[in-house]
């Protein structure tokens, strides 16, 4: 854990290239001169440790991945360290446009791979000899590799971290159209391998999670590398420039995800389950992100959406016993959670900011309390409502596996595509709401409510249309979430769920169309990949949840042109009180 | 921002004749007046009373902020609105835009009552800017107009949903009056900058265009030119012509009395919640009772009145930690 | 009849001085920073199990055997855990942002919130499930003789009697001291107390500290009465505690104690009296929470309009 306090004092020099400030200021103004070499050789210690040994011995739940107990290999994370090192050599070495800055973030990828597997090595294997020296056998690997990823952040740091460059280059436009295409097929193929890493988690598989984990290291290193490039913000521009083409294309190649080596019913299924949060999550981020208005039982939607489609889907314990066609299940679904979307809504005429913040958890709370008590025969209460029959078209039944030619699918590929298409239609609308006359009004409530007010806008209904629009959309994912998994129980729309729902909005990035699905991904994919942590998940989520609020309050993507509610400090709340603050560390 | 800006006379003595002026300080160019004044369609030339409100009285708790009030505002006039600290102008104001509604007396516009809710207010035309600035913050200044425009724009939430071509002509339609509305006001090239980042001139000339945006036919400027520097002072005496230029009829309130008895055609001057005066620039000058309101009775004075008062109408008690907060 | 309706209004009686010790703190926070602190209810969960562990780990049963030993020192330990904690979360998580935009603290609150009761499911041992927590006081039951005899157990009795001593003697602290004072004063406007030369971080901490001792004892007693311990303790009363300081007009210590009686009547009599029976009876308090937010945010003693915009 040393090195990651080593890593916050590379970002303090912002600012003009020579000039140092702060506790490593001596230190890095004598490093100056000799920034490049210095990650040139991080580069080439950080290759040199990922073909040491790594571990001293074999530990007690099997041989850690990767043969670490030996030298040499050039597969898993060592193979990550490889490629990260050698960027990181020819990036210091050639001079590129940024290359500080592109040398520090893949020294603090290096750094990650390290760390984790290091860590997991220590703790699994009971102490520092585990990765060090122990019954005569040495393995220096992670050490060597974390010194190399510090060498190359202190390398960085003394050269100065440039400003992101904008690139901006005039392509034709079927150059423009193939890239977007390559790089939307290379995400796809980046996410598959991400979910497969490391396999499922579980008793068989101890080490899933910390494969899992380098891998997110490693490739948040290089994301974050290419990204101080440039290069992301001119994949950013050029899909901002060909909205419709990129939609289209980056709808196709998730779709193609059950073709990758994620396509197993396992993945589909948790796929599914994301995409489901996903949905809730972005009409949440209409009530919570554009209209500013804070939601603490928001799941209740979902799963009034749900039990409303499991009783109109013929399953024998529903009270009501009739069977409804599945589309007309969804829009009945999303009709009556956006009633009850309004009616929840409806106290933002009288009551603003905390207040309705607790106004709508009480909602919530009377939800489950009901739907606890099988209120009306409607929910089933502690027995749920179970059997609830797959989706069918035809003799087709959704759960089923299908087979095209010689390709056979895994099942649950059709409840995938499903929830994709319903992802899609939903984040459309989303965007499309954004940026209409409605959604300019609700970002005005958000930012002004009495300004708005004088600008014309009827604050009250227009809040209480978001209410109504979040909920509809939370109660179609609802529908979708009764049939695919079969059981509706009341159990699934407890407060924690609500925030969850909310914690994956504020993680992506409030306000946002991406951030939603980002964070709902992270929070239920996560669970997954560390099982043997299952224990500590919602003591580290609750931790995480506080953390973000003190370093990154606008989420991973931060809305670039608008303060989600959360963003940095408005400039008259610092007025409010002056004296003594703690010093904001910038992210 | 709250504190006004305690100008000398011999500030500004240079530059109301020719220095000249950053371009986003000059007056709008006339072709823009023109084209906005077709868009706009506000009617000009008659002097028919537009605005008026008869025996308006407020009294908040056992303090009477307005008293009998009375005034009328004629088609295509710039009204000026004066008196010391405390003297009932804002409150004036919030009666006029429905953010109070009067304790007694009514208010009318083209003879009709005027709504309660400030939203229906701004629906009927009349169009306000604050004391304090209150942009959209983080929108844009061209997105800070667009709200503007909210009223008048013909956008249901399913066209919103859908964005059909009907969504897109309104939204075109929208834009293109925004455009123009940001040149008018001398901030075409910010349009796309953040309503935070601007300086304060320009933050204040954006609130102005945003109000514009709402086809009012009255525009109160609540001290438009609180703040500013004389040079900015006299861009916003111009600014205020152009806006009178394209139809609308214009109420300010001020303390600067040099700038409003440049600006506007007639002046009330408000004292202790009366209507002390109303006449000229040069009536209002010249009156003696004026000059004993603004010398005689200091501001602190008037100040401790009204405190005096607001106290005496909430009490304390109880065993709060916190009693006396506002909201 | 009449027996069953006073012994329901004696169980709302003992519910209700709970809350109240739990209210306190949240008027107390609301009115120094106006911060919905929800993870208060946690500070009370914390309590219960710091006063276990002081009773089981820390004790000779010598002590442990005696009631007019061991109340005080559990109570103490409970006391004193909580108040560590809820100092703890003030400066790490909350006092960082103390000028960040409005959701953020709130948001803090609901992470530290599951991140409090996760700890103690993980850490303490066997709390993942409800634990036994012995009886501290006098065992037994009062027949107070009224009818056919109203049953209350002294337990409860002690309960109440501890909370009202304490809100009592909050109220004189806060109105009589110099220190009560100063809280008053940060609570009005916090940069004209600095410039009075009270310092507005150690008034905070403060706060937090007294709220939390008072949780700690609520925790401690809590466990006393029910004789069983778990984690969700702390969300459910939190919650209703808010509801009651909500009630009483929320920076109010006497309207505090009001609401926390009213909430506790509810709960017993709604249980009782109103249709879906104890199955429901959360649900009323909520029904309540909603109605006084709605129609009267300034509670039933507030004076002035305290939702800000």
């Amino acid at each position: 854990m040393t090195a990651v306090t080593e890593a916050p004092p590379a970002s303090t020099p912002e600012t003009a290239p020579p000039r140092h400030t702060g506790r490593l200021a001596g230190l890095l103004g004598a490093l100056a001169p000799r920034a490049r070499l210095l990650g040139i050789v991080g580069g080439v210690v950080a290759i040199l440790g990922s073909q040491l040994p790594w571990a001293t011995f074999v530990l007690n739940q099997g041989a850690y991945p990767e043969l670490a107990t030996l030298p040499f290999g050039f597969t898993g994370f060592r193979l990550h360290l490889v490629i990260l090192g050698l960027a990181t050599i020819v990036v210091a070495a050639v001079r590129v446009p940024a290359a500080n800055r592109i040398v520090r973030n893949l020294g603090i990828g290096i750094v990650a791979v390290a760390v984790i597997n290091g860590l997991y090595i220590t703790v699994e294997g009971g102490g520092l000899g585990a990765i060090t020296a122990a019954d005569g056998a040495v393995a220096f690997g992670s050490v060597v590799a974390l010194i190399g990823g510090v060498l190359a952040i202190l390398g960085s740091a003394a050269g100065g971290v440039e400003p992101r460059p904008e690139l901006d280059w005039n392509l034709p436009l079927w150059v423009e159209w193939l890239l977007l295409v390559v790089i939307f097929v290379l995400m796809l193929l980046v996410v598959a391998a991400a979910l497969t890493s490391g396999g499922q988690g579980g008793v068989v598989n101890p080490y899933s999670g910390a494969v899992f984990l380098s891998f997110l290291g490693a490739a948040g290193g290089a994301f974050a590398g290419l990204n101080a490039s440039g290069l992301l913000g001119y994949v950013a521009t050029l899909s901002e420039r060909h909205r419709v083409f990129s939609v289209i294309v980056l709808l196709i190649v998730a779709l193609g995800l059950p073709l990758t080596s994620a396509g197993t019913e396992y993945w589909m299924t948790v796929a599914s389950n994301i995409g489901v949060y996903a949905a809730t999550a972005i009409g949440l981020n209409i009530v919570v992100g554009l209209a500013g208005l804070l939601d603490l039982g928001y799941v209740a939607f979902l799963g009034i959406g749900a039990f409303v489609a499991a009783n109109l889907s013929g399953a024998t314990a529903s009270a009501v016993g009739i069977h409804l066609p599945f589309v007309l299940v969804m829009v009945i679904s999303a009709v009556v959670a956006g009633i009850f979307g309004a009616i929840v809504g409806s106290p933002t005429l009288r009551v603003r900011g905390d207040y309705l913040a607790i106004v709508t958890l009480a909602f919530g709370e009377i939800f489950v309390r009901s739907a606890q008590n099988n209120i009306g025969g409607l929910t089933g209460g502690a027995n749920a409502i179970p059997n609830i029959p797959a989706v069918a078209v035809g003799d087709f039944r959704f759960n089923e596996s299908i087979t095209i030619g010689s390709v056979q699918l895994p099942s649950g590929v059709m409840y995938y595509v499903l929830i994709v298409l319903l992802v899609a239609g939903v984040m459309l609308v989303f965007g499309n709401l954004k940026n209409s006359r409605l959604g300019r009004a609700w970002i005005a409530i958000r930012e002004d409510e009495d300004a708005a007010s004088a600008m014309g806008i009827r604050t009250g209904p227009i809040k209480i249309l978001a209410f109504l629009l979040g909920a509809t959309l939370a109660g179609l994912a609802g529908a979708f979430f009764a049939h695919k998994t079969g059981v509706v129980a009341y159990d699934s729309f407890r407060f924690l769920e609500s925030v969850t729902l909310l914690s994956a909005v504020i993680l992506g990035g409030m306000g946002t169309i991406p951030g939603a699905v980002l964070g709902a991904s992270i929070l239920f994919v996560l669970p997954e990949k560390l099982r043997e942590f299952s224990d500590y998940r919602l003591l580290i989520f609750g931790l995480a949840l506080v953390l973000i609020m003190r370093f990154r309050p606008q989420g991973i993507v931060a809305d670039k042109h608008r303060r989600a509610e959360l963003a940095e400090e408005p400039e008259d709340a610092a007025k409010e009180a002056p004296g003594p603050l703690p010093t904001r560390v910038e992210p | 921002m709250s504190e006004e800006q305690a100008t000398s006379p011999d500030d500004k003595v240079g530059t109301a004749t020719g220095e000249e002026l950053p371009p986003e300080l000059q007056a709008p160019p006339e072709e823009v007046v023109a084209v906005l004044a077709e868009d706009m369609h506000v009617a000009t030339g008659t002097r028919e009373p537009i605005l008026q409100s008869s025996g308006v009285s407020m009294v908040f708790g056992g303090l009477r902020a307005l008293n009998d009030v009375t005034f009328s505002l004629g088609e295509g006039e710039i009204i000026g609105l004066i008196g010391p600290n405390g003297a009932g102008k804002t409150t004036f104001f919030n009666c006029l835009t429905g953010l109070y509604s009067p304790t007694s007396g009514q208010v009318t516009l083209r003879g009709k009552a005027m709504p309660k809710d400030p939203a229906r207010v701004t629906q009927a035309g009349v169009a306000r800017t604050f004391q304090n600035i209150r942009l959209f913050p983080s929108m844009t200044a061209m997105e800070n107009v667009l709200v503007g425009r909210h009223v008048r724009m013909k956008q249901g939430p399913l066209s919103s949903l859908l964005h059909g071509p009907r969504f897109r002509k309104s939204e075109a339609e929208a834009h293109d009056r925004a455009e123009k509305l940001l040149a008018f006001v001398g901030l075409g090239r910010f349009s796309d900058e953040l309503a935070r980042n601007l300086p304060y001139g320009d933050q204040r000339r954006l609130e102005i265009a945003r109000a514009l945006a709402t086809d009012p036919s009255v525009l109160l400027l609540d001290e438009p030119t609180a703040g500013m520097n004389a040079q900015e002072t006299e861009a916003t005496r111009q600014l205020i012509f152009a806006i009178r230029d394209l139809g609308v009829s214009v109420v300010v309130i001020e303390h600067d009395t040099k700038f409003i008895f440049t600006l506007c055609d007639r002046v009330l001057v408000l004292v202790q919640g009366e209507l002390l005066v109303e006449g000229s620039p040069d009536e209002v000058r010249g009156d003696p009772r004026v000059v004993e309101a603004y010398l005689g009775a200091p501001p602190e004075e008037i100040e401790a009145q009204i405190h005096a008062g607001a106290t005496t109408g909430s009490g304390t008690g109880g065993s709060g930690l916190q009693e006396g907060s506002t909201g | 009849m009449l027996s069953t309706f006073l012994s329901q209004i004696a169980n709302g009686l003992v519910l209700g001085s709970l809350i109240a010790l739990i209210a306190l703190g949240y008027t107390m926070v609301y009115g120094i920073i106006t911060l919905i602190n929800f993870a208060h209810g946690e500070i009370f969960m914390v309590g219960a199990y710091g006063g276990l562990a002081t009773l089981t780990y820390l004790m000779p049963t010598f002590i442990a055997q005696r009631w007019y030993f061991a109340l005080p020192v559990v109570l103490v330990g409970g006391a004193l855990i909580s108040v560590l904690v809820a100092v703890a979360m003030e400066r790490f998580a909350y006092r960082p942002l103390r000028n960040a935009p409005r959701l953020a603290p709130l948001i803090t609150a609901l992470g530290v919130s599951v991140a409090l009761q996760e700890a103690v499911r993980v850490f303490y041992p066997g709390a993942t499930a409800a634990i036994p927590f012995p009886n501290l006081f006098i065992e037994g039951t009062w027949i107070i003789p009224i009818g056919d005899g109203v049953p209350i157990r002294y337990t409860g009795i002690l309960l109440i009697v501890v909370s009202l001593v304490l809100a009592f003697g909050l109220e004189r602290f806060i109105e009589r001291t110099r220190m009560g004072r100063a809280m008053r004063a940060t609570s009005q406007d916090r940069d004209v107390a600095r410039l009075m030369g009270v310092d507005p971080d150690r008034i905070i901490v403060l706060t937090f500290a007294i709220g939390g001792a008072l949780a700690g004892v609520a925790g401690v007693l809590y466990g006393s009465y029910l004789n069983n311990i778990n984690i969700d303790m702390g969300f459910q009363n939190g919650i209703f505690a808010f509801t009651a300081a909500v009630l009483g007009g929320i920076g109010n210590i006497r309207g505090a104690v009001i609401g926390g009686l009213v909430i506790g009547l509810v709960k017993a009599l709604g249980g009782q009296y109103l249709p879906g029976g104890t199955a429901y009876d959360y649900v009323w308090i909520f029904v309540v929470l909603i109605i006084v937010l709605v129609f009267r945010p300034q509670g039933f003693f507030g004076e002035t309009e305290r939702v800000r915009a």
